[in-house]
């Protein structure tokens, strides 16, 4: 991989030249203590030091509502003109959001691609940065505290200098763009990123086991803990809206007055809404809350191991972070993994 | 529905907000009667037509009198489909916010001596009554969500509305959680969306003025808002406000209880 | 695989195909079978299936929901799906007028291991609309009956009226190369000249080689327990029993998640499964 270093005082500089890249969004502020990805106008807008945002990086790929067809009852379904042939370049992304983002690649590929996420995704330079975890960062367990693909290119602080990482022939030209701004790698920048390396892991605060949840999940299918959970959930949908990696959605057509014509749309949605494994006729496969619960945990943590070959969840922090009601997954993990029942 | 359908609009005792949210979709009132035959619309016209069968009636408002319960007894005869629309007929609403005190109490609280010279019954929503085949709920309710009922109705449909909460909307929307950040007394959870949590996009928390969301864990809310500092009659007053009807409920997973 | 064949990566997956509703055939109360055909010709001719695969039906300004193919592969030019009425969609699709244009999209799902099946004895077991995806099944066998040895079909509904394809099954009473096993709950028709009670009591009709046997069974939970019974005395493999799960489905797919049963996707790797794969499978039912 080519790996160059950019100094801290023409990050100003690039950032400018990225424009023509396509429009820049980047963590801003929100609110008191939140932050959301937005369009920058320029370096000083951007919130390097946010750690979280509020909604991950998958509202620029998979809308949380978004038009599939407009119909009409003369001529059948079209698909919309593609909104955005605007080229965008994230800018911020966290080994977590990238590998989040990876993660719903492999989901909306497969056997029949998802061409809304793919036209979008395909559209998006995405720039890494790495990060100083907090309380509630948990990727070093997921083994997504380090990212090497999935990024165009990828920026680590080394002190007064970025690392940069180019990760694809469209970062690489971005670089060009900029050449005069970047140099080689010296020792010193070696030996920075190694020892920033170590800091950064022996910064994390919350570790938790996962390589071997799968088979204690199945083997505490019948667990208190979800009876638990399922008591103080609200069903709120926050946990799923913010998580970088949960894909499900729900369609539905929408009517004009005119009685003919309309649109098909799919929004974001949550196995813990009551009516998720509804059929026809009113049975319900997960008509308890508990069972929502354990579901999503399953799904996260055990269904998707089988089905992709490691755990969806990528430790970013958000549902704990934004749960109302304060659940914690890492507590609930952890519930589950030294639980003795009788 | 081949030829137009027959339609009446009506309300019960209530502020009538509802029905001005149909009258103020100006672009798109047009097509309704155009689409429709508007038989009876106490509110907007005169001279309707109160004995006919109606294919749709639309009603809101709260039953608080006899005089409410008998029209709204002889409106479900009349139609085909009853849709109670308005957070005060598909909930109670505000009137039935002080369900806790007597009937007579609250008459002569409100009216004083006077109040003797009129019937009330306890405000319920139109569910105690009679069948409803659609709820809108909302104070007021939302055009688009009216609009869409419509369209869907005309189609000889019912319509899908969100079921799920207002933080779901909240988080689509991407705005930051008063409840978390700000440690506001927020409703969010337990109430059904379809207002793109409006409240929240104005910095103020959600006051559940559209209901309850179904299956609304009312426990849990209660227990994280005393967490964060509020009494227990603080968390009674907002919630009693819109869903009065649905009291008992609130009153009693005040204590703690189970409901996984 | 079959599955994909009408798709290519860079189609839109979710797009409904335009097809038109060419013939209704009334079964039972709120049960209709819909012959449907595509309008474009090279939609017609390429469109191959799997006895036990469904497609996604849309029906204009109301929405979409999943059906399994009750018509066989081996008669190609229509698709036939077996209907009941019960709510948006499929209330919307008996209103429609005749000759209506709808939206079709797959074929998807696994549909039944054909290539396991041939050679063997075929029983099908079906309760109510359960019949649907096995009527498919049982024309394929039909139509390709020298690939299959004994063909069993086993069939009950309440009672004479309930009967799904009855007249044709009726038909099939007679015919030398199928035994076909009807049962109703109850007669009310005092006319019911084939068997009364519970479809299991038909066990007793019929010699069943467990080994060289794969069965089907499609039907109502209740039922579907009992035959279990039946088979597992009889020393069925659990790989020999199949089944079809119903789930929710947004998209067919495998994006939306909803039809999600523990580790698989129903959409995808069902909706037949063997009954060993089904058992393991939490919460299955
Ligand atoms: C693989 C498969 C094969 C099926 N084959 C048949 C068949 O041959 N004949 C038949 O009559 N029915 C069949 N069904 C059931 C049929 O899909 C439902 O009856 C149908 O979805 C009802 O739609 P509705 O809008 O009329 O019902 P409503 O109750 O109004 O709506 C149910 C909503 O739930 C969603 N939904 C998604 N999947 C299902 C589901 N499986 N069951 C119910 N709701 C669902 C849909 O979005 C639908 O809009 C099958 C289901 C599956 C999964
Ligand atoms: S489950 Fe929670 S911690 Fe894991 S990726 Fe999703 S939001 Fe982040
Ligand atoms: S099943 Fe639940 S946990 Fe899994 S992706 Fe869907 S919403 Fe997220
Ligand atoms: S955010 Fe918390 S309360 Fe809301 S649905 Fe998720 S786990 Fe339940
Ligand atoms: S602000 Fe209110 S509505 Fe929004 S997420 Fe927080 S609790 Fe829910
Ligand atoms: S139906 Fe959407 S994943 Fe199976």
């Amino acid at each position: 991989m080519k790996i160059i270093t950019l100094p801290k005082e023409n990050f100003a500089e690039f950032v400018g030249h990225l424009c023509s890249f396509g429009e820049i969004h980047a963590p801003i502020k929100r609110g008191d203590r939140s932050f959301v990805f937005a369009p920058v106008k320029d370096a000083s807008e951007i919130e390097l030091d946010c750690v979280r945002t509020i909604l991950p990086l998958k509202k620029y790929f998979f809308r949380p509502m978004e038009v599939m067809f407009n119909f009409c009852a003369g001529e059948g379904y079209e698909i919309p003109s593609e909104v955005t042939d605007k080229r965008i370049v994230v800018f911020g992304a966290h080994p977590c959001d990238i590998h989040g983002l990876n993660i719903l690649d492999m989901v909306f590929n497969g056997r029949y691609v998802d061409t809304y996420y793919l036209a979008r995704k395909s559209k998006a330079a995405i720039i890494g940065l790495d990060c100083i975890p907090d309380d509630l960062c948990f990727c070093r367990s997921t083994r997504t505290d380090f990212v090497d693909t999935g990024f165009d290119l990828f920026l680590s602080d080394i002190g007064d200098k970025y690392l940069v990482r180019v990760g694809t022939s469209l970062g690489d030209d971005m670089v060009r763009a900029a050449e005069s701004l970047f140099y080689e790698v010296q020792k010193e920048d070696r030996d920075a990123y190694k020892r920033k390396s170590i800091e950064r892991r022996e910064s994390f605060k919350t570790e938790i086991q996962l390589q071997d949840l799968p088979g204690i999940m199945d083997l505490e299918y019948e667990s208190q803990v979800w009876q638990d959970v399922g008591e103080t959930c609200l069903s709120c949908g926050t946990c799923s809206m913010v998580c970088p990696t949960c894909y499900c959605y729900s369609v539905f057509d929408e009517l004009d007055l005119d009685g003919s014509s309309g649109r098909r749309k799919r929004r974001w949605d949550c196995c813990l809404f009551k009516d998720y494994a509804l059929v026809a006729g009113g049975h319900n496969f997960r008509a308890k809350r508990s069972s929502r619960v354990k579901n999503r945990y399953f799904h996260k943590q055990r269904g998707f191991v089988s089905l992709y070959g490691r755990p969806s969840c990528v430790g970013c922090g958000r549902c704990k972070a934004q749960c109302p009601s304060g659940i914690d997954i890492v507590d609930v993990i952890t519930k589950l993994r030294s639980e003795t029942r009788v | 529905m081949s030829s137009k359908p027959k339609i009446g609009i009506y309300g019960l005792t209530g502020c009538a907000g509802d029905q001005l949210v149909i009258l103020n979709c100006e672009d798109e009132l047009l097509d309704i009667v155009g689409a429709t035959d508007i038989r009876s619309f106490p509110m907007a016209m005169s001279g309707g037509d109160e004995n006919c069968p109606l294919d749709i009636v639309f009603i809101d408002g709260t039953v608080v009198q006899p005089k409410d319960e008998e029209m709204l007894k002889r409106l479900r005869e009349r139609a085909n489909l009853l849709i109670a629309v308005g957070t005060c007929a598909v909930w109670g609403g505000v009137p039935a916010m002080e369900n806790k005190f007597s009937r007579e109490e609250v008459k002569k609280r409100v009216y004083g001596p006077t109040g003797d010279l009129f019937k009330t019954i306890t405000p319920q929503p139109l569910s105690s009554f009679v069948k409803v085949d659609l709820s809108i709920s909302g104070c007021p309710i939302e055009k688009e969500q009216l609009l869409q009922a419509v369209a869907s109705l005309l189609h000889g449909d019912l319509p899908r509305l969100p079921n799920y909460a207002v933080c779901t909307e909240c988080k689509m929307a991407e705005y930051p959680c008063l409840l978390i950040e700000k440690g506001h007394l927020c409703l969010g959870p337990i109430t059904v969306a379809g207002c793109k949590a409006r409240c929240p996009s104005y910095g103020r928390p959600c006051i559940g003025c559209r209901g309850p969301v179904e299956e609304a864990n009312i426990s849990s809310e209660v227990r994280l808002l005393k967490e964060k500092g509020f009494t227990p009659s603080d968390i009674q007053n907002r919630l009693r406000t819109f869903a009065g009807a649905a009291d008992s409920l609130q009153m009693e997973s005040l204590k703690e209880g189970t409901n996984a | 695989m079959s599955d994909a064949h009408n798709y290519t990566s860079d189609e839109n997956p979710y797009l409904p195909k335009p097809a038109r509703i060419i013939r209704t055939l009334p079964q039972i109360l709120d049960h209709q079978l819909f012959q449907i055909r595509f309008e474009k010709e090279e939609m017609i001719n390429n469109f191959t299936y799997r006895p036990g695969q469904f497609v996604m039906l849309s029906v204009i300004g109301t929405g979409e929901a999943p059906f399994s193919i009750s018509s066989s592969p081996t008669r190609p030019g229509i698709i036939e799906l077996c209907v009941r009425r019960i709510g948006h969609v499929t209330n919307a699709l008996f209103k429609l007028p005749p000759n209506a244009p709808v939206g079709i999209r797959g074929p998807y799902g696994n549909g039944f291991p054909l290539d396991k099946l041939e050679g063997n004895n075929l029983l099908l077991v079906a309760g109510g609309l359960g019949m649907a995806p096995l009527r498919s099944l049982l024309r394929y066998a039909l139509d390709n009956r020298s690939k299959f040895k004994d063909v069993i079909l086993m069939y009950g509904a309440r009672n004479p009226d309930d009967m799904l394809f009855k007249y044709e099954l009726l038909e099939l009473i007679e015919q030398p190369d199928v035994k076909c096993l009807l049962t109703v709950d109850t007669d009310n028709s005092g006319m019911w000249k084939a068997h009364v009670g519970v479809v299991t009591t038909l066990f007793d009709h019929a010699e069943i080689d467990p080994n060289n046997t794969y069965a089907a069974i499609c039907g109502p939970e209740i039922m579907f327990k009992y035959v279990l019974e039946e088979l597992l005395k009889r020393n069925f493999s659990k790989n020999r029993i199949l089944m079809s799960l119903e789930r929710n489905m947004q998209c067919g797919v495998g994006k939306c998640g909803h039809c999600m049963v523990g580790y698989k996707y129903t959409c995808l790797d069902g909706p037949i499964f063997n009954y060993w794969d089904a058992i393991n499978l939490p919460e299955m039912v």
